[in-house]
């Protein structure tokens, strides 16, 4: 019985950590910024790129193959600075305080863009970097072999949620952050510089969207039309979740990966609906999400 | 509509305005229109079909276009047909053209969706300087543009799409496919490994979730159903198309235990999962089938024992394609350019060249050596047989092709620094193919074990 159910299990956990590093980025940014980010997937896939690019230059210089870790977190650094920033200086600030369809309308034309962009310099044909996968080598769970890396990804997963979750509790910078989500007209009123704090939790959003993709890189082939399949699945996560709520996108993600997990085990007709099966369940029942309090503090 | 009549005739206006009628002024508009319309109109089609007539008599270029992806996941297949048309037509050109006429091609990427596609198709088809469309490379696209083929009169050479779907309701004019269809694909796979592996009671299958992974699913459980009653299907998947990552389904295959597992999925997809599948030990856990492997040995290192098919005899290292010297030179030329051998989407797609050009000038022979039009292109395909780069085809009165199919397994290679295929069959083209106008996937319930006795065994080709 045991060994029907830990591949599910490890399958579920596995899962869930890559949609979580999108989801949380996106409903981190939604919690303080106030607008939903299309163009959120397209980090995703801008850090799948940097990281399968910068991985395979590595390589191709001969560079010690454990470097290949390091580099994935460098490359989502890399993504972070140069996007987070920029794109909020230059486009997502103008979009303060507009109307929902207006921050849609924008941040979907950006989306756009940077599709094309990554087209333009990656090209369209896959790109596949396997070193760390391959270097970890394999686990034997329940009968089925898996990667140790998969593993990897479920204790960098709750290494980030508890990281994120300490940020925010237990340093200046998270408390700064929970007054400008607690109210940002306060805040200014008590000199905090909330221009600052909006960069910032921009740019930690698409390190974690970023985060992700390189994360993914080692497991997937890299390839166009990355970016939206995940943004998709990640706005499913940010509702069921409640938008704004860590822990809640903690938690819907292993709902959703487990949702799917399940399909495809029992009934693989229902894998690709599966996880919109479940957020329509949980919105019909609860509109703002499982953990989405309208009274309670975001952040 | 107000004022037209079902006939046609124009009636007399009311003279009521509002409620959506139509007033004095806008009928004496509308009537001045139509008026117009039947002089401008007849003249302007008299002009454009003698400007149709002149081009078709006198052309200067064979204007074609090619269909295939040229993006996103699907390019692994798509581009090598793409490189294979290129370097074709420059070998033709240099040859003297087909019936003097150099060719020139547009490229159109079928990763822009049916739609665009189909709009496209149209827009090439409308315009009467393009000859022939060698269109497409999906089966879903071939199923659109075979009707649209038919209205607008386009002769199209279905270069790679396989669904049996394709034409078998409907006796085509324009279309014409010089490659087998699914039911003999799919059906000598079974074949093939029920030979190599009698033992196998357990097959599990991971296809791509649209028609050619449901057809194929659909064929292979059939053919177990028929030669082998005792098998059982442990798992079937259908991914989605362009899904990054198989891990969960990867799992489910291993906890199924299969005896061996038969895969459908190609290009970036098939690269993907075999990519993930072989450090998760799956190639070592069961017999993998990878119907369109070929296209993968050059990129990723199978292990060896892996059943692999080209989908026809599209292989350019078989015993046919290396006695054939335009093969061989080919082949080379091919590698230099671009730095791999052509797999076979590229081999079918040179076959789709070497079957245009074999019409053209058949239709010119008929001709007593004037340019032919549409029609006589598009008919000189009917029935018609080619000597192909890779072995031969046969065109049946339902414009599918019969081609010969070649299966093996991954083996080690003296010569390349990649995996080759050894233990080679070929099986005659007709021998899977279903008679004209019998339920193909029902005929296959028809063949027994005797037949697959019969049948050549695994290495007998050399």
């Amino acid at each position: 019985m045991l060994n029907s159910i830990l591949p599910l299990l490890v399958d579920g956990l596995a899962n869930a950590a890559l949609i979580f590093f999108v989801a949380v980025g996106l409903t981190l940014v939604f919690s303080v910024l106030r607008i939903l980010n299309v163009a959120h997937g397209s980090f995703y896939s801008i850090g799948a790129y940097g990281a399968a690019s910068l991985g395979l230059w590595l390589v191709s210089v001969g560079a010690n193959p454990w470097l290949s870790y390091p580099a994935l977190l460098v490359s989502a650094a890399l993504v972070a600075a140069l996007f987070g920033p920029t794109i909020e200086r230059l486009l997502v600030r103008w979009t303060y305080g507009k109307g929902e369809a207006i921050q849609i309308l924008v941040t979907f034309g950006l989306f756009l863009i940077l599709e094309d962009l990554q087209r333009m310099v990656f090209g369209v044909q896959s790109l596949y970097q396997d070193t760390p996968m391959t270097l970890l080598g394999v686990t034997m769970v329940g009968g089925v072999v898996y990667l140790n890396y998969q593993i990897l990804l479920i204790v960098l997963a709750l290494i980030v949620l508890i990281g994120l979750r300490l940020l925010i509790k237990r340093t200046r910078m998270g408390r700064l952050l929970a007054a400008v989500v607690a109210d940002r007209e306060v805040s200014e009123a008590m000199g905090i510089n909330t221009d600052r704090i909006f960069m910032l939790a921009f740019s930690i959003g698409v390190f974690l969207a970023a985060l992700g993709g390189a994360l993914a890189t080692p497991t997937t082939g890299v390839a166009p039309g990355l970016g939206a399949e995940t943004m998709v699945l990640a706005f499913a996560v940010a509702a069921i979740g409640g938008l704004g709520q860590i822990e809640g996108a903690a938690i819907a993600a292993v709902i959703v990966a487990t949702a799917k997990v399940l399909a495809v085990y029992f009934v693989p007709a229902l894998d690709s609906v599966a996880p919109y099966l479940v957020m329509l369940a949980v919105l019909m029942v609860r509109p703002q999400g499982l953990f989405g309090v309208a009274e309670t503090r975001r952040v | 509509m107000t004022g037209l009549k079902g006939n046609g005739a124009v009636a007399k206006p009311n003279k009521l305005l509002g409620n959506g009628r139509l007033g004095e002024k806008e009928w004496i508009m509308k009537r001045k229109i139509g008026q117009w319309a039947k002089t401008v109109l007849p003249a302007a089609a008299l002009a454009l079909t003698t400007s149709v007539a002149v081009a078709q008599d006198n052309p200067d270029t064979l204007n074609i276009g090619v269909f295939t992806f040229t993006s996103g996941p699907a390019a692994a297949y798509g581009m090598p047909g793409k490189q294979a048309a290129e370097l074709m037509i420059e070998r033709i050109n240099a040859d003297g053209g087909i019936g003097g006429l150099p060719i020139e091609a547009k490229f159109v990427d079928e990763a822009q969706g049916a739609e665009g596609v189909i709009s496209e198709y149209r827009r090439m088809a409308e315009d009467p300087s393009n000859q022939v469309a060698v269109a497409a490379l999906s089966s879903g696209n071939c199923l659109a543009l075979a009707p649209l083929g038919e209205q607008l009169k386009m002769p199209t050479i279905a270069w790679n799409c396989d669904t049996h779907q394709l034409l078998l309701n409907d006796r085509l004019q324009y279309t014409y496919r010089p490659n087998g269809n699914t039911i003999p694909e799919f059906t000598a796979f079974v074949a093939y490994l029920l030979e190599r592996n009698p033992d196998v009671k357990r097959v599990a299958i991971i296809n791509p979730d649209y028609s050619f992974g449901h057809d194929a699913a659909e064929i292979v459980k059939t053919a177990f159903e028929t030669f082998a009653p005792d098998v059982e299907i442990v798992a079937e998947l259908f991914p989605k198309l362009g899904a990054s990552t198989y891990q969960t389904e990867i799992s489910r295959l291993s906890s199924a235990r299969p005896d061996a597992i038969f895969s459908n999925l190609w290009g970036g997809d098939l690269e993907n999962f075999v990519r993930q599948a072989s450090p998760r030990g799956i190639f070592m856990q069961s017999q993998v089938i990878l119907a369109l492997g070929e296209t993968v040995l050059q990129r990723v290192d199978l292990p060896e024992g892996v059943i692999v098919g080209m989908l026809g005899d599209g292989y350019w290292l078989s015993p046919d394609s290396q006695a054939n010297a335009d093969t061989v030179a080919f082949a080379e030329a091919y590698h230099k350019r671009y730095g791999e051998y052509p797999v076979f989407p590229a081999m079918k797609m040179a076959n789709a060249f070497v079957v245009m050009k074999a019409a053209i000038e058949k239709a010119i022979d008929a001709k007593g050596g004037e340019w032919p039009t549409r029609d006589e292109i598009a008919a000189a395909m009917k029935g018609m047989e080619v000597d192909t780069m890779t072995g031969h085809v046969r065109i049946r009165e339902d414009n599918d092709g019969i081609v010969d199919q070649v299966i093996g397994v991954t083996a080690k290679s003296d010569t390349y620094d990649f995996k080759v295929i050894a233990d080679m069959v070929r099986y005659d083209g007709d021998v899977f193919m279903a008679p004209i106008d019998e339920e193909p996937v029902e005929w296959i319930r028809t063949l027994d074990s005797a037949f697959l006795k019969a049948l050549p065994k695994p290495g007998s080709y050399k």
